[in-house]
């Protein structure tokens, strides 16, 4: 008896005498096979505890780590982490992209007021780099002083309240999500340049190419950057190749002829040359600086020293951006490339032929890797949203399973989640980079504004050595972004932009419901004050075992009931008197003291009466009430179907009644023992 | 000689790999019971049931290893951990309960005053044990 009340172990010693007095020697007898290493109450679950036992469970296990590697532990999260080098190709590469769009982004809307108005690019391409100058500026303060990633949101939230940070959460969430969209809308494009036949399969391609992207990023972050970083520099190696070649030409008197698009703009314009209509310029341009919040908000993937690496990495980003940018810029307007009102042809490929020749390898390499490029840039998404997803999550403002590490230390599910969104959303815009940009770039500026706005009061709050500095920046950069934001949303309000300052506000009352609801929970649950440190006592519950049939399930069933309680009550549902009293009458042949009740149900329910029967046992008795279900379990799953599964469409229906317990008794097929005979 | 049941004894060196693949070319045709033991010798100021933390978990690291090596060689390797006084005693009383018809020892090489050493547990388990015993001495490292 004694064996019964002892704690079990996991762990034997057993002492053996040896052969000679003074040998004896102590066996630690192991879970061996469990997978379970370790001692004393200490016990660590290795691999092998992970690896399934089924054929179906083993060959999708083999199939995952073939897609996504094989499983980490937790401590390798360091090596998970990245440099400068791996980290300017995953965080970096939509800033860097966008140098190849950005120049024909704003020359589009000034090609309306006629193409004298092109000469104002130039002008433009120099604030929308001054203005990335300041986000640089203020996002390098926005790393120093929040090392634990999270950026705006949490810049946001700490400054201005959690409304603010939720705000901006949203509206980094939202951007992201077309981040990823508006990418492979644009990689597609690309490449359907190429090959044409691929324009009308361009949404099943964009979905096909954001699946990639999901297993790269579900190898974890390192491995991604490692897939990744090749077309980056690739396209950074091609870029720098072509202008230095264009600069060269230009400078040495041999400047590159134009080449005329092949749906030229009308040259005296569709409209005049106003100051909205530059502002509009402007915000199209500001497109370049989508993706500069990235590298903020995920400072925990550097290494050590993390602030440091990110700071290097954000300067190395905005550097390469600005010089690309201002030098396709001037090469463009000097050259005298107009866009194509059509967009049958880009401004980059125009210019790369002025300058290389069509039809040159060269040529070829710059419009190979911008393609790449494009696509690569919705892997910023994936690095931004699960992220910060996650800190959202450990916050309890989004659901918990977005914290969850998976097995290569990602965050799967803001992985799968943000992958999901963004193929709804590229399926329902018909995979058209025209109509998904005007939902772009809104969201960025917001959580700018509200993120060196937060900084301003931190500022004056601490009031830190040299806070009077950093405080005019981070005023002047909310000055900035805040104008941009203004400017973004009038002139794109129409074109799309509405949809974003709906959302916005929608997915931030849904942000907070969330935590009020984990709020509550956790209020419920929480252990508080010492009077509740200890282990209630519970008194004997009341159980009730439903009986359909008096086989060896119902008898399993039966004992353990016996063994959980003195009070036990078997109850039997029975269609007919007839079959009631056939019932009853084998009971009493049961040698067994638990009492029995059976109600006859003349409509032939089983569920609705039990339940009943459950109810009215738990008003007439003050203990909680224990259900102890007998459930067959078959060989196969397949056999599931030939059976009435009572028993789980009870365990469904109790789940949510109050003050009972349900404890399934599981009788295997294989089980050639019971109970009853093992003791 | 065709072994039924070995007994391979792993103290951690790096000659364990290397007598786990002798002893899987001397099992599998016979289709021979192998278990690897390893056992952490207890001071005598200490009861012989001590939890010593640090011994138990590199015993631990060392057999799960030892089993990852058996399965590359393929055979099943049944591992146990013991606390002794003295390792060769321990080995050989365990042989004996066992019924083991060979025990397989290795000895990394190790020199001591110019002269190949042999362990005090090699030799104790060599002039001991009532079955065959297979001492492996790994090659000399230049």
């Amino acid at each position: 008896m004694n064996d019964r009340h002892e704690s079990p172990s996991l762990e034997k010693r057993v002492s053996q005498p040896g052969r000679r007095v003074g040998d004896r020697y102590v066996r630690i007898v192991r879970p061996t096979g469990s997978g379970l290493r370790g001692h004393g109450g200490r016990w660590t679950a290795t691999e092998e505890t992970m690896e399934p036992t089924g054929r179906i469970g083993q060959a999708w296990n083999s199939a995952l780590r073939f897609l996504i590697g094989k499983r980490l532990e937790t401590e390798a999260e360091g090596e998970e982490r990245v440099g400068v080098a791996t980290g300017l190709p995953i965080l970096a590469s939509d800033n860097i992209s966008s140098s190849a769009y950005a120049t024909e982004e704003a020359m589009r809307v000034l090609a309306l007021a006629g193409t004298a108005a092109l000469a104002l690019t130039m002008p433009i391409a120099i604030a929308v780099v001054f203005v990335l100058a300041i986000v640089i500026l203020s996002e390098s303060r926005v790393i120093r002083a929040y090392p634990n990633g999270g950026g705006s949101y949490l810049v946001a939230r700490e400054n201005h309240g959690v409304i603010a940070g939720l705000v901006a959460a949203s509206a980094l969430l939202i951007d992201y999500v077309l981040t990823v969209a508006v990418s492979t809308a644009a990689g597609v494009a690309a490449i359907s340049s190429f090959v044409p036949e691929l324009h009308d399969y361009r949404v099943v391609a964009g979905l096909a190419l954001i699946a990639l992207l999901v297993i790269g990023n579900l190898r974890g972050v390192r491995e991604a950057g490692l897939l990744f970083a090749g077309p980056t520099y690739a396209y950074m190696i091609a870029m720098y190749g072509l202008v230095a070649f264009g600069l060269f030409r230009v400078f040495t008197g041999d400047p590159p002829a134009p080449v005329t698009p092949p749906n030229p703009f009308p040259q005296e314009g569709t409209g005049p040359l106003t100051l909205l209509l530059v502002l509009r310029a402007f915000a199209s341009g500001s497109v370049g600086l989508t993706g500069s919040e990235a590298v903020a908000n995920g400072v925990p993937s550097f290494r050590r020293p993390e602030e440091t690496n990110a700071i290097k990495t954000l300067v190395l980003m905005g550097t390469i951006f600005a010089t690309i940018f201002i030098a396709i810029t001037w090469l463009s307007t000097t050259i005298g490339i107009q866009p194509d009102i059509r967009e049958q042809e880009t401004v980059n490929s125009m210019m790369t032929k002025a300058i290389v020749g069509a039809g040159t390898p060269f040529y070829y390499i710059v419009q190979i890797t911008t393609a790449v490029i494009l696509l690569l840039a919705a892997n910023t998404g994936f690095t931004g949203f699960p992220r910060l997803a996650s800190v959202l999550a450990n916050d309890r403002f989004m659901p918990r399973h977005f914290a969850d590490v998976g097995s290569r230390l990602a965050f799967n599910f803001g992985i799968i989640v943000l992958a999901l969104l963004a193929c709804v959303i590229l399926a329902a815009f018909n995979g058209s980079v025209t109509n998904l940009v005007p939902l772009y770039t809104i969201g960025v500026f917001l959580a700018f504004t509200l993120s060196q706005s937060g900084l301003v009061r931190r500022w004056r709050r601490l009031r830190n050595p040299g806070w009077r500095v950093s405080m005019v920046i981070n005023a002047f950069g909310t000055l900035v972004t805040g104008t941009v934001l203004l400017v973004v949303a009038y002139t794109k309000f129409e074109h799309g932009a509405w949809m974003v300052l709906v959302l916005i506000p929608l997915i931030t009352a849904l942000l907070y419901g969330i935590h009020r609801h984990y709020q509550t929970v956790h209020d419920a649950l929480v252990i508080t004050g010492p009077e509740q440190q200890h282990v209630p006592v519970f008194p004997a519950p009341l159980v009730i075992v439903p009986i359909a049939r008096l086989d060896r399930a119902a008898l399993q069933a039966l004992a353990f009931a016996g063994s959980v309680s003195p009070t036990v009550k078997a109850v039997h549902i029975s269609t007919s008197n007839a079959s009631a009293e056939e019932f009853r009458r084998r009971w009493m042949q049961l040698d067994t003291n638990i009492k029995l009740d059976i109600v006859v149900s003349p409509y032939r329910s089983l569920l609705a009466p039990l339940l009943k029967y459950i109810d009215a046992m738990g008003k007439s008795d003050d203990r909680p009430i224990t259900v102890v279900l007998s459930e067959f379990v078959p060989r196969h799953w397949w056999e599931w179907l030939l059976h009435s599964q009572t028993a789980f469409r009870l365990k469904a229906a109790l789940l949510f009644r109050p003050n009972t317990i349900v404890i399934d008794v599981p009788y295997h097929f294989e089980d050639t023992s019971n109970l009853t005979r093992r003791r | 000689m065709q072994p039924k049941r070995i007994l391979v004894a792993l103290a951690g060196t790096s000659a364990d790999p290397d007598v786990l693949r002798l002893v899987a070319s001397i099992a599998k045709p016979g289709k021979a019971e192998v278990v690897g033991i390893h056992v952490i010798e207890v001071r005598w100021n200490l009861p012989l049931d001590a939890v010593l933390e640090p011994e138990l978990d590199r015993g631990e690291e060392l057999l799960a290893s030892a089993k990852k090596v058996a399965d590359q060689a393929g055979f099943e390797l049944d591992t146990e951990l013991l606390q002794a006084r003295d390792a060769a005693a321990a080995i050989v009383d365990t042989a004996v309960e066992r019924k083991s018809d060979l025990i397989v020892v290795a000895m990394p090489f190790r020199k001591r005053l110019g002269r190949v050493y042999v362990g005090r547990t090699v030799q104790n388990v060599y002039v001991n044990a009532p079955c065959a015993v297979l001492a492996y001495r790994q090659e000399e490292t230049r």
